[in-house]
Formats: structure tokens, C-alpha cells, sequence
């Protein structure tokens, strides 16, 4: 008995070691693209915004390594400008509707009641609202530009984390450790935090960082409406939109942001994996 | 159970009430009316008397909430008015559109389960295998792709390259129906893949399934009984989440294919600031949305037995 | 009950797939795809006298009207034979012999007069263009008695409005049909046997007055995605379409197998500024934006050639288009040379130029409905800033409210400036101090004057004369500056002839239609 134990301890080493490593390597490629987001105007090697007509959709050779768009600009100092628009303003959305509804949900989860109604119903209001009467309503009121398209999508965004939440705080409320928790006399906010918040963590990070992918493109949907980015400023989802009637003729206008989009989208969502693995308490052999 | 339902469906009237009332508010906010956009469409101007003319036959001349008032008990009788643009009956329109929508979302909802599901479980008890990359690194492609994008590869694939498909809707209905349904089935299926595979794999390692094993529980059965029981969970609560952002949703879809359903009502209306339309698009959205949830609140009671048992489920 | 409810539903779609199949009978069939049908372009159904529906009733052979546009939008005797304008005010027209309505009742000078009366009843714009006191009916002829002189009565007469149908048949649609989208009995090419607001179907008019119509069966069908037009177009499913985005044409331009067939419309491009701002005031900054922009690459770069560089507001086909005014060529040295004697220089090296502290910054404002228009912003922006100029794009569908609140300093949007084959529609909705769409909010006391005369002058040498005079009053002052023409295009299948754009953008399906 106690060598079957004593192997299960070792693997459980080898794995934790593996993730840790997997970890690192994520936040180190993450890291590498927050850091082409931040330097990205030193990085671009034409001037993004530098149009040329004589080199109009030009398909990548030597000189443009991804072609150029319609008004001859350069797609690879574009994609690599966009990245600072697309992925900040994406992370700050995901994180603004992450931490408010998971807020909210925690508190009606574990209230109850009459809050718990009242903050339901709200939701269901914003969650029921369809998104795209919402989002030129907004733009209306408050007109174009990134952040105004951010608070469009918060708005409308954090009743989905917020039910999750709150179904998730629901079950674990009258799960047999929390009760004996509660029982050893933890105060509320001492058991919100400490036992509650890590242990439904991991679905709503899934979600958060699955949504970052579903978010950037609801960005570049706005942007079409004409509440996004302001030209000629360069933004991925925005640069989709502008390319897709020359998916035919000039596919690598929507190639090049699409290609961007996905190489993010992945890098956060294995990162959001494997910091899943690595917090959840209960991780086992993985089998 | 029947007064939870009737105490439910109760709580809905506020909700509808406030988001009528959020959309007709904003829509005013948000300026501009039908009737100025119908002649600005048409690319030809008229004479202000004529727009104030027009106006005011929609009432558009009057205060706010009295035309919101206004609105609400014509709502409260059945009538929910008619089109400023082409002047028909919202409700009939309405009815007549619904059946196209419905069977897009519902296709796509089945074609998403099937291909989610299995998938996701696959991919989460082969963890870390081959398999289980592949299925991570397609539903990377599916999250990523903006579904009119999804839909213009289908459709150079399908329609132009292999000639299988009709491009927009034709008399086959069910061919027809075919890319539409795939275009929103793709990102959906990429998403909830990845879900159940998050929730497979957190109720695999939890102490009950743990115990099963240690019982000596077959694996197969564990997975079948135990695991696909409460994975059920999160995807029901997904799919009720879904339902509202996937009737919103069909809308770009329907507008790329030509499918004759609400959705594309709503873009055009929303284009032309057609208000009774907007208006009756947000209520039954709404209604369909509190409806969803409330079935899906019902089958989480019965499903959960954590809930319902309330601590000794494990 | 839910396998119930899923059989009761896909009966219902399949049901409404039926109903709006297309009934496709022996003989030759085309099928075309436009961009142009729908509620929202306000032309569902085919009723003339309902608000912009009368187009349909003409682009897809249906209606016809009593004067119809040459190529050179001359006017030219349609379902009438001829006229005269017997004083100021009164002006007698003679019918054509032998037409007869698709009810199969002929057209005479009573039916006239019966359509006409019921458009000035119930349509909104007819009444206010026409001023027509009354009506009298002859056999073969109707006379027109207007409130005050109106020389371009005729002109509107050809307007799809004045489609000539049988009131007697009605307008409220065939039997049965559900949707009450309305069909009517008109004198053309084609019968409606199917209306929707998305698709018509058309059978040939075996009566047809004006000679033998070639193809038994014609289904319009709207799209309102360009790139399923142009897939459609691809898989054979349409042989000709209306609409296509520009970018497409790459796809079709050069094949064998496509015919494009284009024409410059009335439909122009052109930006106001704004005299309420500050900074536009200054005569220097309007006229070195006006230089700044480069017409001739946004034509053939940005509108891939679908677009021709404007210098008026009307096209070249016009007596009184393009090559009658001067307007400045795009010159970014002179324009910076103009800007650095009026005092703009830039002194702190950012690219952009100041004048007593004030940045050299405007505000453009635009709408995403006409795709051209943000390209040109984006592309004007960028010569703009070679210059010195900082431009400010807000691109929003609810530009009419903020145009209303005059936070732009340059509106640029676009107009069918001669709908109607004549010059004074432009002025009147764009030039005048009161008029509905002067963005500039300004008013050139040369333009009211010359308006003054041009609204009564029934010669039509002279009508081009003094438009001409007008565009150059307002163009010497930099108030507005013109860009584009669009080029209208129709796309079709190799094997489909007959098929021509036209610069009023009224005639689409006629009885030359041929599929060979």
C-alpha cells in the first residue's frame, strides 16, 4: 500500500514539473506577444499607415512579406501595429466582463434571496438584449472609438460570467467541505475567497480565455458597424472585415490578421489550460 | 414545481418591461428615424415638410414616453404595430419569419452537440494524446474565425470549388440549409469542444469518480453513468446561454445566405431604424431567452444531484 | 410533442420554400441577382405610387413611362407620342397607338389620368415636384394644368414614379398572395406573376407593344451580401447581376465567359464644408483640402475602375458636366504652397501644420451604407497628411444626427444628382441656403441669384448654362469639392445579351434581353 502511494506522489512530482514547465514556456510566448503589442511601432518595418497606391495589392514577395492591402500599405507592419489595439483592448474587455460577473455571481450565488433575484433579473435583461441592437445604440449615444466599443461588449457580456458564477458558487455551496468550513466557524468573505473562488476558478478562466477569441472578433464586428477603431488605425478584426470580399483575389489581406488572430487565440487558450492545471487543487495523475 | 414556474414567469414581466423600455430608450438615443433614412437610402432628398409630414403619421413627433406608451399597449392588445418601412403587420412578419430561424438554430444547436460532445469527451479522456491535440488545435481554427468569415470559406469551398452546395437559399430546403447551419455550427462546436473537455476532465478527477475506480468500476461505465451525467450540466447551461447570442447571431448568417428569418428582419430594421420591428425583435428575443432559461433552470434541478439532494450526492 | 414540434416546424419552412419557388416553365429562363430590390432601398413590390417602388415597376419591365432617358439623358417620347407646352402653364401630351396593359385593357388618355391623379393622391414627392392643378382627359391625350410655371414637368414625368398603370386592375397584388406585396398591371415587357419582397417573378408579355420579347421567364432575386452575389454569379445560379462590390470585379474582369457592361450614373461623390467651423473658414485650408485629394487613384486603385474622377457634380455625358466647369487638379505642392502663404507651417515637426497655436486638424464625416465612402476617407486622409493636414475620420451610420449638430467640419456623402435628366434637383437639395442636404450651412448669394433664374427658364441650352454657371459659384469658392462618378455596372454571363447599364439607372430588364 504505501509503495502504490509512494509511486503516486512521485508521478504526481514528474507531472506537476511537466506543467510547471509547460507554464513557463506559455507565459514566456505570451509574454514575447504582449511585448510585439507594446514595441510594436519600433518592430514594423514600413510605416504601417504609409499608403502607396502603385503597390496596391501586391501578394507577398520579398519586399512585403505578407503583401500589401488595397491602399498598398505593408499587411506585415500592419498586423504587427494591430496587435496593440487588438490585444489590449481585447484583455481589458475579457477582464473588465471576467471580474464583474464573476463578482456578481459569487454574491447572488451565495446570498440568495431577494439580491439574488433582483441581480438575476438584470442579467437576464443584459443577456437577453440581443447584442446587436445594443451595440448601435450604443454607438449612437456615445460614438465611435475602442472604448466605446468596450463598454458596449462589458455591458452586454458580464451576465454570461456572472451566471456561471453564480450556478457554480450554487453547487459548491452545500458541498460537504464548505459546510464543515463554515462549521469551523470560517467568516464569509474568509470562505468566498478561500474556498469558493479557487475552486470555480477554473471553468470561469476556461471560459474568460475562450472568450478572449469569441471577444476580439465581436471587436472587429463593431468596428464593421462603425463603433471600432477610427482608420486608419490598424486593428486585426477590423483588417478581416476590410479584406473579405478579396478573399477570392487577394486571400492574404485576410490571411495575415486571421493568422494573427489564431496564433493568439491559441497561445492564451493553452495558457489558460495549463494555469487551470497548475491551480486546480485536486490535481491528479491527469488520468 | 408549478409555483416556482408560475413565480418565474412572473419575475419575466419586469424584465421584459425594462428591456423594451432600455431598447426603446436607446434606440432614441441613438438618433436618427426611419423616416430619414428611408428617403437618405433611396439616395434622393426631399423636402423637410414631406420627412415632418411622414413623421408625424408614425408619431415620431411625439414625446418619448408617450410613444413608448403608446408601444407598450398596443403590446398589450396583441398589436405590435406596423412597419415604418414596408407597412405590414410586425406580429404576422414575425410569425412568418420565426419557423426559418428556429429551424437554423435548431439544426445548428444538434449538428454542435453531436460534433461537441463526443469530441470533447474524446479529447478529454485521450488527454494529452495525439488525438487530443488535433481536436485542440481545430477548435483553435473554429474559435478564431469570424463566423462570416467561416461562412465565405464554405462557400468558396462547397458552393464555387466542388459545386455541391447552393450559395443562397434555394427551393432545396435542405441543401439549402446546409452552410448556414456549418457556418454556425463551426464556432460553436469549437467552443463548447473545448468546454466539455474542461468539464469531462474536471469531473474525471473528482473524488466520486475516483472512488468509482477504486470500487473497481469500469472505466467505459464511469465515463457513461457517472461523468456524461453531470457534464450534462454545464452543457445545458451552455446551450441556454448560447440560445440568446445564436438567435442574435444567425443574423450576419442570414444575411450572407439569404435565409428568410428574423434575423435578417432585424438587421435590415435596425439599419432603418424601423422601431416597431427593433421593438418586437428585442421582445420576443427576450421572451425566447426567458423562456430558454427557465426550461433549463427545471432540467438543472432535476439533473444536478447535488442540488437537489442537497450534500450527499457524492 | 418535441419531435411534433420539429416536424410541425421543417413543414413550415418547406412550405415557405415551396411557396417561393420559382415557377420555372418551358423556355428560355434568366435568373438575376441584384443588390438593389428590397424594403430597404424602399422599392418592394411593384406599386409606382408607393414610395421608391416605381423603380422596380421600370428596372424589371413591368412599368413604363411616358418620356424615358437616352444614353445622354435627353428625353425621349416613351408611352406618349409627343408634347407641347401649350402656355406657362399647361402642356398637352399625345399617346401612343396600341398599348394596351397587361389586364388587357388599352391605355388611353382616361387611364392615364386616372394613374396620375392617383399618384399625385397618394405618393409623397410626386406632388411637390410636379405642382399639377389638374388633369383633363382626351382620347388619346391628356392636357396637364400646373400651379406655376414648371419646365421640367416632362423631365418628372419620366421619373419611375410616373409609371403608367391600370388603376382599374389596382395595386394591392395578385390574389392570394399572402404577403401583399404589391403587383400591378403595367404596359411592359414582362408580368409579375410573383412578388415578395425578396424575390419577383416575371413571365413574358405576349402583347407587348414594342415587338417580340425574347426570354419566356425572368426571377429577380435579391442579395444582400455582395460576396454571395458574386459566388452565385460564379456557380451559375444567377446570369447577371446587379450590385457587385468593386472588389469582385477582379473575378470576372478579363474572363471569357462574364460580360461587363458599365456606365457612368449621376451618382456622385462629393464633400461639403462646413462654414459653421472655424477652421474651414479660412479660404486657404478649403482650397488646399480641395487639391489634396487624388481623384484619379481613388477611381482607379480604390473603386478599381469603377468610379470616374468628378469635377462637377454631374457626369461628362451632361452638356453641363464635368469638362463645362474648372475645378482644381489633385496638386499636394500647390496646395502646400497655398497653405504655407496663408500662414500654416509646421513648427513643431510632427508632419502636421499650426497656425497661432491651432493644429491643422478637421474633422471628416462619413457613412459606411455607400462602401466608397470610407475608402475615400482612409485614402484622403492619408494625401492629406502628406500635405499637412490632420484628418479626423468619423465613419457612423448615424451621421445625419451629428451632421445636425455640426461637429464635422467636412460631410462627405453622396447623391443621384440628376435623376431626372435635369440640373435644377441638385441645386435644390444641395446648394441653397435652406436646402435639406447644404452641409456647408452657408449660402453664395451668386448661386441663389442664378437659382432664381434657373427655376424658371423653360430653354434647355440655357438650364445647362446657368448650371454650369452655379457649380462654378460654388467650386470658386471651395465650398465643395466633387471626386467621383460612379460607374454602374451589370455582370452577366457570356451568353446574355441585351443587357446595359444606364446612366439614370431606371432600365435594367428590357424586351433586348436574350440568353443565347
Amino acid at each position: 500500500m504505501s509503495d502504490i502511494k509512494r509511486i503516486t506522489v512521485r508521478r504526481q512530482k514528474i507531472r506537476k514539473n511537466y506543467i510547471k514547465t509547460k507554464l513557463i514556456f506559455l507565459v514566456v510566448l505570451a509574454a514575447v506577444l504582449l511585448a510585439v503589442a507594446v514595441f510594436a511601432k519600433y518592430l514594423c518595418p514600413y510605416d504601417p499607415y504609409a499608403q502607396d497606391l502603385l503597390q496596391a495589392q501586391k501578394p507577398p514577395g520579398p519586399a512585403h512579406i505578407l503583401g500589401t492591402d488595397r491602399y498598398g500599405r505593408d499587411m506585415l507592419s500592419r498586423v504587427i501595429m494591430g496587435s496593440t489595439t487588438s490585444i489590449f483592448a481585447t484583455l481589458v474587455l475579457v477582464a473588465v466582463v471576467t471580474v464583474t460577473g464573476t463578482i456578481i455571481g459569487i454574491i447572488c450565488g451565495w446570498s440568495g434571496g431577494k439580491v439574488d433575484t433582483v441581480l438575476m433579473r438584470i442579467s437576464d435583461l443584459f443577456l437577453a438584449f440581443p447584442s446587436l441592437v445594443f451595440a448601435l445604440a450604443v454607438a449612437g449615444v456615445l460614438g465611435g472609438g475602442v472604448q466605446n466599443a468596450i463598454i458596449a461588449l462589458a455591458a452586454i457580456g458580464w451576465p454570461k460570467f456572472a451566471r456561471l458564477a453564480r450556478g457554480l458558487t450554487l453547487a459548491q455551496k452545500d458541498s460537504p467541505y464548505l459546510m464543515a468550513a463554515r462549521l469551523s466557524g470560517s467568516s464569509t468573505p474568509r470562505l468566498l475567497v478561500k474556498h469558493i473562488l479557487p475552486n470555480i476558478a477554473g471553468p470561469i478562466l476556461v471560459t474568460a480565455v475562450l472568450d478572449i477569441g469569441t471577444m476580439m472578433m465581436e471587436l472587429a464586428g463593431l468596428s464593421f458597424l462603425g463603433l471600432g477603431v477610427k482608420p486608419p488605425m490598424a486593428e486585426w478584426g477590423s483588417m478581416i472585415s476590410d479584406g473579405r470580399v478579396m478573399l477570392q483575389t487577394a486571400p492574404w489581406m485576410v490571411l495575415a490578421p486571421g493568422g494573427a488572430i489564431f496564433v493568439t487565440v491559441m497561445i492564451f487558450n493553452l495558457l489558460g489550460d495549463t494555469v487551470r492545471d497548475y491551480m486546480d487543487p485536486k490535481e491528479r495523475s491527469g488520468r | 414545481m408549478g409555483k416556482y414556474i408560475a413565480k418565474r414567469l412572473l419575475q419575466m414581466i419586469p424584465v421584459l418591461i425594462g428591456i423594451t423600455f432600455l431598447s426603446f430608450a436607446m434606440m432614441r438615443l441613438a438618433g436618427g428615424d426611419a423616416v430619414t433614412y428611408m428617403y437618405e437610402n433611396a439616395g434622393t432628398a426631399v423636402p423637410q415638410e414631406i420627412i415632418d409630414k411622414t413623421k408625424a403619421e408614425y408619431g415620431l413627433d411625439k414625446p418619448f414616453l408617450v410613444q413608448y406608451a403608446n408601444w407598450l399597449g398596443g403590446m398589450l392588445t396583441g398589436d405590435m404595430g406596423k412597419s415604418y418601412v414596408s407597412h405590414k403587420d410586425v406580429f404576422e412578419m414575425f410569425v412568418s419569419k420565426l419557423p426559418s430561424t428556429l429551424l437554423l438554430t435548431l439544426s445548428s444547436i444538434i449538428l454542435t452537440v453531436l460534433i461537441a460532445v463526443p469530441l470533447g469527451i474524446l479529447s478529454a479522456i485521450k488527454q494529452n494524446r495525439w488525438i487530443d491535440y488535433l481536436i485542440r488545435f481545430m477548435s483553435f481554427i473554429g474559435n478564431s474565425m469570424p463566423n462570416f468569415f467561416a461562412a465565405l470559406v464554405l462557400m468558396y469551398f462547397l458552393s464555387i470549388k466542388m459545386r455541391l452546395l447552393p450559395v443562397i437559399t434555394t427551393d432545396n430546403l435542405a441543401l439549402s440549409l446546409v452552410l448556414p447551419a456549418l457556418t454556425l455550427t463551426i464556432s460553436m462546436a469549437s467552443k463548447y469542444t473545448r468546454q466539455i473537455r474542461a468539464t469531462v476532465l474536471e469531473e474525471l478527477n473528482s473524488d466520486y469518480v475516483a472512488g468509482a475506480r477504486a470500487r473497481g468500476v469500469r472505466g467505459s461505465v464511469i465515463i457513461w453513468k457517472s461523468v456524461m451525467k453531470s457534464s450534462m450540466l454545464t452543457i445545458i447551461t451552455l446551450l441556454a446561454l448560447s440560445i440568446g447570442s445564436l438567435l442574435g447571431g444567425t443574423a450576419i448568417v442570414e444575411n450572407i445566405f439569404m435565409w428568410d428569418g428574423v434575423g435578417k428582419l432585424a438587421v435590415d430594421a435596425i439599419t432603418m431604424r424601423d422601431y416597431p420591428i427593433i421593438q418586437a425583435y428585442v421582445a420576443w428575443m427576450a421572451i425566447i431567452y426567458v423562456a430558454v432559461n427557465l426550461i433549463t433552470d427545471i432540467i438543472y434541478h432535476y439533473l444536478d444531484p447535488r442540488v437537489r439532494l442537497g450534500g450527499d450526492g457524492a | 410533442m418535441k419531435k411534433q414540434l420539429i416536424t410541425a416546424l421543417l413543414f413550415c419552412a418547406v412550405a415557405g420554400g415551396i411557396m417561393s419557388a420559382a415557377v420555372l416553365a418551358e423556355g428560355k429562363t434568366f435568373v438575376y441577382g441584384t443588390t438593389g430590390y428590397g424594403v430597404q432601398m424602399g422599392d418592394e413590390g411593384l406599386n409606382p405610387h408607393n414610395n421608391y417602388s416605381g423603380w422596380s415597376a421600370l428596372r424589371y419591365g413591368v412599368g413604363e413611362t411616358l418620356f424615358k432617358y437616352n444614353d445622354n439623358m435627353e428625353l425621349e417620347p416613351w408611352l406618349a407620342a409627343d408634347y407641347e407646352f401649350v402656355d406657362d402653364t399647361t402642356v398637352k401630351i399625345n399617346l401612343r397607338e396600341g398599348v394596351t396593359f397587361s389586364s388587357g385593357r388599352a391605355m388611353d388618355g382616361e387611364a392615364v389620368k386616372e394613374c396620375l391623379d392617383h399618384l399625385l393622391a397618394v405618393h409623397d414627392r410626386a406632388p411637390g415636384d410636379m405642382k399639377i392643378e389638374s388633369i383633363e382627359a382626351d382620347e388619346m391625350s391628356i392636357t396637364i394644368h400646373t400651379t406655376e410655371p414648371c419646365p421640367a414637368i416632362i423631365n418628372y414625368l419620366g421619373d419611375p414614379y410616373g409609371a403608367i398603370i391600370d388603376m382599374q386592375y389596382g395595386t394591392d397584388g395578385v390574389e392570394g398572395d399572402s404577403a401583399g406585396t404589391a403587383n400591378v398591371a403595367g404596359t411592359g415587357p414582362y408580368i409579375a406573376t410573383n412578388v415578395t419582397e425578396t424575390q419577383i417573378d416575371l413571365i413574358k408579355n405576349e402583347n407587348y407593344w414594342g415587338g417580340d420579347v425574347k426570354v419566356d421567364n425572368v426571377i429577380v432575386k435579391t442579395f444582400s451580401d455582395a460576396s454571395s452575389l458574386a459566388a452565385s454569379l460564379q456557380t451559375g445560379y444567377i446570369q447577371g447581376t446587379y450590385g457587385l462590390s468593386y472588389d469582385s470585379y477582379a473575378l470576372f474582369d478579363g474572363n471569357p465567359e462574364y460580360t461587363i457592361n458599365s456606365c457612368a450614373t449621376s451618382r456622385c461623390f462629393f464633400g461639403q464644408f462646413n462654414y459653421d467651423s472655424e477652421i474651414v473658414q479660412d479660404e486657404a485650408v478649403r482650397k488646399a483640402i480641395t487639391m489634396g485629394i487624388d481623384r484619379e487613384g481613388f477611381c482607379t486603385v480604390l473603386m478599381e475602375g469603377r468610379g470616374i474622377p468628378a469635377k462637377a457634380a454631374f457626369p461628362s455625358s451632361f452638356s453641363y458636366g464635368n469638362e463645362a466647369v474648372t475645378a482644381p487638379d489633385y496638386d499636394p505642392e500647390g496646395a502646400k504652397a497655398i497653405l504655407e502663404e496663408a500662414g500654416w507651417i509646421d513648427t513643431d515637426g510632427d508632419g502636421y501644420r499650426e497656425k497661432d497655436g491651432q493644429k491643422l486638424a478637421v474633422r471628416w464625416l462619413t457613412y459606411p451604407g455607400r462602401l466608397e465612402q470610407p475608402k475615400l476617407a482612409e485614402y484622403a486622409q492619408a494625401t492629406l497628411k502628406d500635405i499637412g493636414i490632420e484628418v479626423d475620420v468619423n465613419n457612423t451610420e448615424d451621421h445625419l444626427s451629428i451632421a445636425e449638430s455640426g461637429a464635422y467640419d467636412i460631410y462627405v456623402s453622396s447623391l443621384t444628382t440628376a435623376p431626372t435628366g435635369d440640373p435644377e434637383y441638385f441645386f435644390t437639395t444641395c446648394a441653397l441656403e435652406n436646402s435639406a442636404k447644404n452641409r456647408s450651412n452657408h449660402k453664395i448669394d451668386a448661386v441663389e441669384e442664378l437659382y432664381e433664374k434657373l427655376h424658371q427658364e423653360f430653354d434647355k441650352t440655357r438650364r445647362g448654362e446657368i448650371a454650369v454657371q452655379m457649380q462654378q459659384a460654388m467650386l470658386d469658392e471651395s465650398a465643395i469639392f466633387f471626386v467621383s462618378h460612379l460607374n454602374m455596372g451589370i455582370v452577366t454571363k457570356a451568353n446574355v445579351t441585351g443587357m446595359a447599364a444606364h446612366p439614370c439607372d431606371y432600365y435594367e430588364i428590357t424586351a433586348d434581353l436574350d440568353v443565347q
